[in-house]
């Protein structure tokens, strides 16, 4: 037998060998596309503890079906602009309230590099309509929606800025000579975690240009270098080394990898590509396991933990037209049920959660904010259905806070 | 995507990733989880793309072949496994069994460069012609000539056993260093 004979021959024992697909695999693969389609630019809503409350009192307008509430929760306000799209005027459910949104477009430079470039709309607290403020290139809101984190164009940013909602002054800049690409409050807003990057997370470098469909497209380039926690009252902060390049094959999916705080903002985590997706660290980034309330909570769902601590948001659950998303048991990560929500993105009490739904023509794009209820299966609209084509004015991204 | 969209992709992963996971697990030397990976990769790309592929498989296997022999993936420390040094020819095993001989090739594969196992891949289960090859990499049909004949050089070199004779010294190759294809 000559050499390409046993090339042959191996190769086939080899391919006969290899065990079959894992039966969900579809199902991941639509995950994760979901997962990079959205990026995580929003704040996790989680509990939050003893946060002052902007004063937005609008009364249930809907009065069909059975109103679901825990007795611990007393506040039923929702605020909704079912006609709005961007939406002009606040909106938010029970502790949950959407604090600014985003567009995005992806800005050529002379170079071929592309800059993935947001605009933001962020909440006046007086007025309660969003006033657009382009002078950020990320921005994040603290629990309350008085005070946004906001850096800088051009990313890396070298300070960090405090932002009071109400008059749209920084009030204290925060040097982060390491580079701030992002940055997020804790859930009692007394500390802000500040992603830090080595290049622009926003940018795609011709540089780094791959094949795709044939012609030739600028890449990101994974550059995080670490984070730094600053206490928000002292505006003093220490820098920790907690490099993110690629993963085990060279290769990283995503330029843009921010940390995240835990439920109780006892710890950070990031997304994982390997399950189960979510990798933790304590506060000054040694690795931890994942507490034991989040070790099944997904990364791309942004709605996580429910503000008890007894359910978890989970990943889209529907079949063929259904449109549905999991609620599961957080300790054993089991489903509990399903919500007839496409994205479940925060929790506006113990039984409620703001979600993504979508309209009647099936686009999984075609999306509008929406109102569900666990053990129910009443949707109501929350804002107008946001266009489908990527960076596009159309297409906003909400970013979630806690009053 | 649309709902129908994602009901034909989930049947579309549902009845071909098994064949697909097959041939990324050649394409990675029998590395699974890298498989795995690899495989994944490519089906989200194509899951973008659903609406507008013809045929989903052909795209896929692409993807596959092109994510594996893209630069990045050179970079893998796994990947390129250097030869310092020839095997002691009094130390290796009986070659003389098939099952042996193929456990030999299984490793000498797993130590070719990406590309180069690519282009085995393609050529020998794949059974693609040269041409076929050539506008699956995206090179020329030269290229692939050369980096096949470059390939099977450097699995002799790695595996002398498999050529030697019985009883005879192996015949080593010059060709220790990995080869890339340039398209």
């Amino acid at each position: 037998m000559n050499v390409e004979e046993l090339v042959r021959d191996s190769l086939r024992e080899m391919a006969r060998e290899a065990r079959p697909a894992a039966a969900d695999l579809a199902d991941r693969v639509l995950e994760l596309r979901r997962r990079r389609r959205t990026r995580r630019i929003t704040v996790s809503a989680v509990s939050a503890a003893a946060v002052a409350a902007v004063a937005v009192a609008v009364p249930l307008t809907d009065g069909g079906g059975r109103d679901v509430r825990p007795a611990h929760i007393t506040d039923g306000r929702v605020a909704a602009h079912a006609d709005q799209s961007p939406p002009r005027e606040l909106i938010g459910a029970g502790d949950a309230l959407m604090a600014g949104y985003s567009t995005q477009k992806g800005v050529d430079q002379p170079n071929k590099d592309r800059i993935l470039t947001r605009t933001y709309r962020l909440l006046d607290p007086g007025t309660r309509t969003y006033r657009k403020d382009d002078r950020w290139a990320f921005a994040t809101v603290a629990p309350g929606a008085r005070m946004a984190a906001v850096l800088e164009r051009d990313l890396p940013a070298s300070r960090v800025g405090l932002l009071d909602l109400a008059d749209g002054e920084v009030k204290r800049w925060v040097p982060v000579p390491q580079g701030a690409g992002a940055a997020v409050f804790s859930p009692d807003g007394g500390k802000l975690l500040v992603t830090t990057y080595a290049k622009n997370p926003d940018r795609a470098y011709w540089s780094a240009r791959i094949q795709e469909n044939g012609t030739m497209q600028p890449q990101g380039v994974p550059s995080r270098t670490g984070f730094t926690l600053i206490d928000v009252a002292a505006g003093t902060g220490q820098w920790h080394k907690l490099p993110y390049w690629k993963d085990r094959y060279g290769e990283a999916l995503n330029a843009r990898a921010d940390l995240e705080f835990s439920h109780d903002g006892k710890f950070l985590w990031e997304a994982v590509e390997t399950s189960p997706g979510r990798k933790y660290h304590a506060l000054d980034g040694t690795d931890v396991r994942a507490p034991a309330v989040e070790s099944h909570l997904w990364p791309s769902v942004e709605a996580g933990l429910s503000p008890d601590g007894r359910l978890a948001a989970g990943a889209f659950a529907g079949r063929g037209k259904e449109i549905a998303s999991a609620i599961d048991d957080p300790v054993t990560g089991r489903r509990v049920t399903t919500v007839p929500g496409q994205q479940l993105l925060a929790w506006a009490d113990g039984r409620r959660l703001i979600a993504w739904g979508i309209g009647g023509d099936g686009d999984e794009f075609h999306q509008r904010l929406v109102l569900v209820t666990v053990g129910s299966q009443k949707v109501r609209p929350l804002s107008g259905f946001r266009s489908p084509r990527d960076n596009s004015a159309g297409r906003w991204e909400p970013l979630f806070t806690t009053r | 995507m649309d709902a129908e969209a994602q009901e034909s992709f989930q049947q579309f992963v549902a009845a071909r990733s098994s064949a697909l996971l097959k041939t990324a697990v050649l394409l990675t030397g029998g590395d699974r989880h890298a498989a795995e990976d690899l495989l994944q990769n490519a089906l989200i790309r194509t899951a973008e793309r659903w609406q507008r592929i013809d045929e989903p498989e052909a795209y896929v296997r692409r993807v596959l072949y092109r994510q594996q022999i893209s630069r990045w993936r050179l970079k893998w420390p796994r990947r390129e496994v250097p030869v310092a040094e020839l095997p002691e020819a009094g130390h290796a095993p009986d070659a003389s069994g098939a099952a042996e001989q193929r456990l030999l090739l299984r490793t000498a594969l797993s130590k070719l460069t990406a590309r180069q196992r690519t282009v085995l891949v393609l050529r020998y289960f794949e059974d693609l012609p040269e041409a076929d090859v050539a506008r699956q990499l995206g090179c020329s049909v030269g290229t692939v000539r050369s980096t096949t004949h470059r390939s099977l050089a450097r699995l002799r070199t790695l595996a002398p056993e498999l050529t030697a004779p019985d009883g005879a010294a192996p015949r080593p190759s010059r060709d220790f260093s990995p080869v890339e294809v340039r398209p």
